[in-house]
């Protein structure tokens, strides 16, 4: 590898107004590399790569591209020509009523190539990314992966030496995903590209040649996979023990980073290995049934949230809700053929599910999906066009002030008011559901306490980091203590441990009170935590049926999970197809097989002559999604011939 | 009983949360705030001291072909304030060139022989150009301009029949003696100051709702709203009254701090009247701001439609034109816009002291538009949730 620099940071600060967005960030990209910028909102990722490709002026330390300052706007000019930016937001850069040629034509234009360089290009770059068969289709009517897909590609039309591209995944489905991250490692062996790139999922950290975590416009830590994560040794455990409440009590004294995951509980053993891990597990589970218990390697996430906490940034712990374990019987949600059509598109088709008291469900899937069209549509928000959707047993479409004082509700983008405080917020809803002044009080202290708000009631709502935002529209929604609760996506935007706790606020409503929940929701590594799960693809439900039953079936019909770790693994993908293991796809540096035959597997890949380590994994959401919807897609191309 | 008792008191409760909300995030919008002080003091003090429709300095030039005393006497009739004297042309088109490059409004030319003709007692013509892309200035200045001339022309024929100075007087003629009501100085700044008046509180009656409705359909909070046990009425209630509200100190702030003190004007009428049916109108005038907010998916989108429903609506109202002088069928289209009753009301109060029953058909025209316009209004806003 080259060891030139592409870009440097030294002491690097942004500031908006009085607040500092990055401050004292050191950086060094090299050529050739695929950097990875990993945080949560608000971490600085964007604005470092603003400043990098010279569109946002910054006043803290020195910043250098191709071994060019960019400290102003002439500076910056001298190297936009050789570089490309992809700005946040699905298709933001592109213009929705062009067709695909269009815009990429308009690009190319735009950077003065000349024509039959573009012309050459151009193909070759729709070829790779599989778009030439939708070039007439206009932009706003394209998937979201499509989207990226193509912003990638008018990206790339002038043949740029450094590639930056600002959280490309973000709200793509897996598939999508997995696939634009093997077209991104293509275009880089190819072309001798640098990138810098930006996402906010943990799980594709492992993607990247090196990275930085960020956190609050601070790197936490900087390196290669590997080396970021030996900085928290340990192990992850998962284990299944009954009573499951009183399981997460006894662990969490020992293991702060211990959580429910649906069933199962789900911790890092710090400094342990496996051995170690066993035992103290067993040790403080002592007298509890564990029906099952795996120990794993820690993921990426798990040392985020570890190294977070080591600096001290706990987030609140959330206080058990209530004293009395409420009654919960009977249906609290229920979609019988559930349809939503806008003009000739169909965004929800036929959609029938149940949610009993005190569960959680989980609405999974990529934007455009129809996840959100489905809650508005069980909220009573958005009339169907067919079906019905009942809250409580009665139809939404005609509920009455009694439902909706049942039912609570946290939209997409924790819809507060921002010029209002913390306080205003929570009394104004609870004054809209009619609650008098003792309760409201009462509430408004609950509320606090749940959010780990207190100090925070006389801030405004705008002022607040989006974790404690999160919190309070959770806190909002629940001011009427409603026995129904939908969330919409709830945790985008939110820091690990934000959501971490987020999600242990939601196991102990559902345990406790026996709230019944409806969460959407596009990570897939957070479906676990839910009880049942219905997974919608181009707005019909596809599988419905509890994680765990996913996962076997997925099992059951193509085997169990290896992860492959080889040298230039991606090389391997297309051999491995052609000796009839069929599902094989990258994941990060490693390839995940699904297969029966593992012997086999191992046979084939000792044939090859390729040293490689095989491990059996735990299978996960994400895999359950990938395969499902690789094998609807391959159906729907068997159908229409 | 108590079913309804309770019934009350929940909605009055939500009432008055939402109102207090509403107040609270006006106030906390710092350029909202501005701008509205701004257009019910500046705005209103420039219109009133700044707009005449009186013809000042108008810009002159003269072609004297003759050079008598009789012609020099006659460009010396043109004179301030109504004209303002800028020299001289020898040729047509210098004349014409002034007026093409904006420099002059006014050419005079006269003939040769001019002061022959009049000693002779023969008629003589005048030529007169005049640029009237202002059509109100250009008639203004024509009109002073015939009665200039013929003065001069009736002088000069008195003076041939040695009928001057008081001699005239004993000649048969019909004075005109008229007697200014209502706006005894007929200062501009009473009519442009409370025009405008009304005119602002009409475009914050529409825009303010409806900037109010979209920001929470922007910030998607008003899906949190529809969830809850609120009607689309309980939503929108509150939003007009607290705009009303807040309309109306706007409104008080250009009476009692620019109108009254600065240019004098009287109020005659009750201002109780004044600014109940200010309150009324501003309320149902909302049902506009509710209209554009429905359409509207933000507030640029609000903005522009509402200035698309102001215009007509300010270019019927009369406050621009008199009435009188539109084609029959606009004249028809004037009784639907409510600022043309608001503003016989505002008037009729403000300058004549009417009382109720001279403006009853006025308030009765605006109630019956305003009740109409806010159903519109509230019928579109409902339709969108079902």
């Amino acid at each position: 590898m080259n060891d030139e620099i592409v870009i440097r940071a030294t002491d690097f600060g942004k500031r908006y107004a009085r607040h500092a967005a990055v401050c004292g960030l050191d950086l060094a990209v090299r050529k050739g590399e695929l950097y990875g910028l990993i945080g949560p909102d608000g971490a600085g990722k964007s604005s470092l790569m603003k400043a990098v490709a010279g569109v946002l002026a910054f006043e803290e330390g020195r910043l250098e591209v191709f071994g060019l300052p960019v400290g102003s706007e002439r500076e910056a000019e001298r190297v936009k020509g050789r570089l490309g930016l992809m700005p946040q937001g699905l298709g933001q850069n592109l213009y929705g009523d062009l067709s695909i040629e269009e815009n990429v034509d308009f690009f190319a234009r735009l950077r003065q190539v000349p024509a039959a360089e573009a012309a050459a290009r151009k193909e070759r770059l729709l070829a790779i990314t599989r778009l030439a068969a939708f070039r007439a289709r206009p932009m706003k009517q394209l998937s979201g992966g499509m989207k990226q897909k193509l912003g990638l590609v008018c990206t790339l039309i002038h043949a740029p030496d450094l590639i930056i591209l600002d959280e490309p995944t973000t709200g793509v489905d897996p598939v999508s995903r997995r696939d634009f991250w093997a077209i991104l490692a293509e275009l880089i062996a190819d072309q001798g590209l640098t990138a810098l790139v930006s996402t906010a999922y943990m799980d594709e950290a492992s993607r990247f040649t090196r990275m930085s975590l960020l956190h609050e416009g601070r790197v936490l830590a900087e390196g290669a996979p590997q080396d970021i994560l030996a900085l928290a040794p340990g192990v992850l455990v998962q284990c299944r023990v009954e009573p499951q409440l009183e399981a997460i009590s006894r662990l969490a004294a020992d293991f702060p980073q211990c959580e429910a995951m649906g069933p199962d509980i789900r911790l890092f053993a710090a400094g342990l290995d496996e051995a170690g891990a066993r035992a103290a597990v067993a040790q403080r589970l002592a007298g509890l049934p564990c029906q099952r218990l795996d120990v794993m390697e820690p993921e990426l996430e798990d040392v985020f949230v570890a190294m977070l906490s080591r600096q001290g940034a706990a987030a609140a712990t959330a206080q058990p809700v209530s004293a009395a374990v409420a009654n919960a019987e009977g249906l609290a949600i229920e979609a019988r053929g559930l349809s939503k059509c806008f003009g000739e598109f169909i965004a929800v088709g036929d959609v029938s599910f149940q949610v009993r008291q005190g569960e959680i469900f989980g609405l999974l899937g990529a934007n455009g999906a129809g996840k959100t069209t489905a809650i508005k549509m069980l909220t009573g928000i958005l009339p169907p066009t067919r079906g019905e959707g009942r809250v409580a047993g009665a139809d939404m479409k005609q509920a009455g002030a009694l439902i909706k004082s049942r039912i609570g509700y946290m939209s997409q983008a924790f819809s507060l008011y921002l010029d209002l405080t913390v306080a205003e917020n929570i009394r104004l809803y609870a004054g809209i559901y009619g609650l008098d002044r003792r309760r409201r009080d009462s509430r408004l202290g609950w509320i606090l306490d749940m959010a780990g708000l207190h100090g925070h009631e006389n801030d405004l709502a705008s002022s607040l980091p989006m974790g404690l935002r999160q919190r309070l529209a959770l806190g909002c929604a629940l001011v009427h203590e409603p026995r129904v609760l939908f969330l919409d996506e709830p945790t985008s935007g939110v820091d690990p441990l934000g959501r971490r706790a987020f999600w242990d606020i939601l196991f102990r409503l559902s345990r406790v009170d026996g709230v019944a929940m409806l969460v959407t929701t596009h990570y897939m590594s957070e479906a676990e935590h839910c009880d049942h799960l219905a997974l919608m693809f181009a707005g019909k439900v596809v599988a419905d049926a509890s994680p765990e039953a996913m996962k076997q079936e997925v099992i059951a019909e193509a085997g169990q999970l290896y992860r492959l770790q080889a040298d230039n693994a991606a090389a391997l993908v297309r051999p491995l197809q052609e000796h009839g293991f069929a599902n094989v796809s990258p994941y990060g540096a490693a390839l995940h097989v699904l297969t029966r035959e593992p012997e086999r597997l191992r046979k084939t890949l000792a044939g090859m002559g390729v040293p490689a380590d095989l491990r059996e994994r735990p299978i996960a959401m994400e895999d359950v999604f990938v395969h499902r919807v690789s094998q609807l897609e391959a159906a729907s191309r068997k159908g229409q011939p | 009983m108590s079913d309804f008792l309770l019934w009350w008191r929940l909605a009055l409760r939500r009432f008055a949360v939402m109102l207090v909300k509403e107040l609270k995030q006006l106030g906390r919008d710092r350029v909202l705030l501005a701008f509205i002080v701004y257009a019910f003091t500046a705005d209103i003090f420039l219109a009133a001291s700044g707009v005449s429709l009186s013809l000042n300095h108008a810009a002159m030039l003269v072609q004297d072909m003759d050079r008598t005393p009789q012609s020099r006497e006659l460009a010396a009739r043109f004179a301030e304030p109504h004209f303002q004297q800028g020299g001289v042309v020898t040729r047509d088109a210098q004349g014409l060139a002034a007026l093409d490059r904006g420099e002059a409004m006014i050419v005079l030319s006269v003939p040769p022989d001019f002061g022959k003709h009049l000693q002779k007692g023969e008629p003589v013509a005048v030529a007169m150009q005049v640029d009237t892309t202002n059509s109100v200035l250009g008639f203004l200045a024509t009109s002073y301009a015939q009665e200039i001339v013929a003065r001069f022309g009736l002088e000069s024929a008195m003076r041939r029949l040695g009928l001057a100075g008081g001699a005239a007087a004993e000649l048969p003629q019909a004075a005109n003696e008229v007697r200014v009501w209502y706006n005894p100085n007929q200062e501009d700044s009473w009519f442009m100051g409370i025009s405008e008046m009304l005119n602002i509180a009409t475009v914050f009656a529409v825009l303010l709702p409806a900037a109010a409705m979209v920001r929470e359909k922007e910030r998607g909070t008003v899906e949190q709203l529809i969830v809850s046990p609120l009607t689309p009425f309980g939503i929108l209630f509150p939003k007009v009254v607290s705009m009303t509200g807040v309309i109306l100190c706007g409104v008080a702030l250009s009476l009692f701090l620019v109108l009254m003190p600065v240019f004098a004007i009287p109020a005659k009428g009750s201002l109780a009247l004044f600014f109940a049916l200010s309150g009324l109108y501003v309320f149902t005038t909302a049902g506009l701001g509710l209209f554009a907010a429905t359409i509207a998916r933000n507030l640029a989108q609000a903005g522009m439609l509402s200035i698309l429903i102001l215009a007509p609506m300010l270019f019927l109202s009369g406050a621009w034109t008199p009435p009188e002088a539109m084609p029959a069928w606009l004249r028809g289209l004037m009784f639907v816009s409510p600022l043309h009753y608001y503003l016989d009301i505002a008037f009729g109060i403000l300058l004549k002291g009417q009382g109720v029953t001279e403006l009853l058909p006025a308030i009765m025209g605006m109630t019956a538009i305003g009740v109409g316009v806010f159903a519109f209004g509230l019928l579109l806003f409902r339709r969108q949730f079902d």
